[in-house]
């Protein structure tokens, strides 16, 4: 696993701000996040939908803010419209951290097989440049992510397994 | 009063430093068209002005930031106007069209006229807001509390349906996007 305090550094040297909706593969980082919340350089903003935490995502990126949005990959079903007639048509630069549900830890969990099935090819099919991160060389894979976010001027995906961030 | 006609009085209360965040269709184009430019005009994600305009208002405390969102935008979107409410920017104003429908689809009823606005409002503890139906006589002073009041603010009005014939806005939202973002340079 990650360690969550030095993910949150790097976080908070990279963005301006953070949003969206919970997944238990982020439990770790939202509660080392809201423990810290006082004394942290980046506004935290929970979210009620996915799709709003991309709305939020643009208000910061419209003023040459950079924001991250969280969310588990089932929020990927609710935020294609505010992908396609708004960040990707308007150009907006914002990195999305999706947890990656649905695979063989999630074999009790049928309500996200269907979109673990489904995860990468819908991502593709959105045209989103993603990465899986990984506990090893995970600055390296976020960088990558965040140079690409900025070159072109895009969201980016970054995906997160069972174990990377949380036990 | 008609939406355009409320749009064109928001004309004296704007100043350089204000920032505009329209909801598609015909609100967007009616803001483009009647005041000044660039302001955030959304060509889709429909539900989703209110949102932005908490993004840009939470991360630019210096600017004032207005959505103006036409009943179906905020009926889509609902859940956003309780974000808004629990993080309070007071530098954000929400200005509600009404009409009662999805005008620019065609005039299909919204479910609008089930809410009560002021006692929604009410209950959500925001510092002011009003819901009425607008008239050349009573918009003026609202429309002066509402932009000078200095806190978070909803401004609700009832308007009647209708449209100026206004053409399509003529920036490719790149455009849009690429004009909003120089304002911020600047600084
Ligand atoms: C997700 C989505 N669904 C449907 C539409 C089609 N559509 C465009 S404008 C609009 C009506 C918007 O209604 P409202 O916000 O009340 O504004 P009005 O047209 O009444 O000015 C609809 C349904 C859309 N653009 N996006």
């Amino acid at each position: 696993m990650i360690d969550i305090s030095e993910f949150i550094k790097f976080i908070e040297e990279n963005f301006d701000l953070v949003s969206g909706v919970p997944c238990s593969y982020f439990k770790n980082l939202l509660a080392t996040l809201a423990k810290q919340e006082e004394g942290l350089t980046i506004k935290h903003l929970i979210a009620t939908r996915e799709d709003e935490a991309i709305a939020i995502a643009t208000g910061a990126a419209l003023s040459r803010k950079r924001a991250l949005v969280y969310m588990q990959n089932s929020g990927i079903g609710n935020i294609g419209d505010a992908l396609t007639s708004l960040v990707q048509l308007y150009q907006l630069p914002m990195m999305l951290l999706i947890s990656s549900r649905g695979l063989e830890d999630d074999i009790d969990f049928p309500e996200h097989s269907i979109m673990g099935d489904i995860n990468d090819p819908l991502l593709e099919t959105l045209k989103l440049k993603y990465w899986y991160l990984k506990e090893e060389w995970w600055q390296k894979i976020m960088q990558e992510a965040i140079t690409e976010m900025n070159t072109q001027s895009l969201p980016v995906v970054v995906m997160v397994k069972k174990g990377v961030l949380s036990e | 009063m008609r939406g355009y006609e409320v749009i064109a009085c928001l004309k004296d209360y704007l100043t350089e430093d204000d920032l505009l965040v329209s909801s598609n269709g015909n609100i967007s184009r009616e803001v483009y068209h009647l005041l000044t430019k660039p302001q955030v005009y959304l060509r889709g994600s429909m539900g989703l002005p209110v949102g932005v305009g908490l993004g840009l208002a939470v991360m630019n405390s210096d600017k004032r930031v207005t959505v103006i969102t036409g009943d179906g935008n905020l009926l889509m979107g609902f859940g956003s106007l309780i974000t808004t409410a629990f993080y309070r920017p007071k530098n954000l104003r929400i200005l509600i069209l009404d009409n009662t429908q999805y005008y620019t689809t065609g005039g299909q009823k919204t479910v609008s006229t089930a809410i009560n606005y002021n006692k929604f409002f009410e209950s959500l503890n925001i510092e002011y807001f009003k819901s009425l139906i607008p008239t050349e006589m009573n918009l003026k002073p609202v429309l002066s509390e509402f932009f000078d009041i200095g806190l978070l603010s909803i401004l609700h009005l009832t308007i009647e349906e209708g449209k100026q014939d206004l053409a399509n806005i003529p920036w490719h939202p790149t455009q849009i996007s690429m004009e909003i973002q120089k304002k911020f340079l600047k600084e």
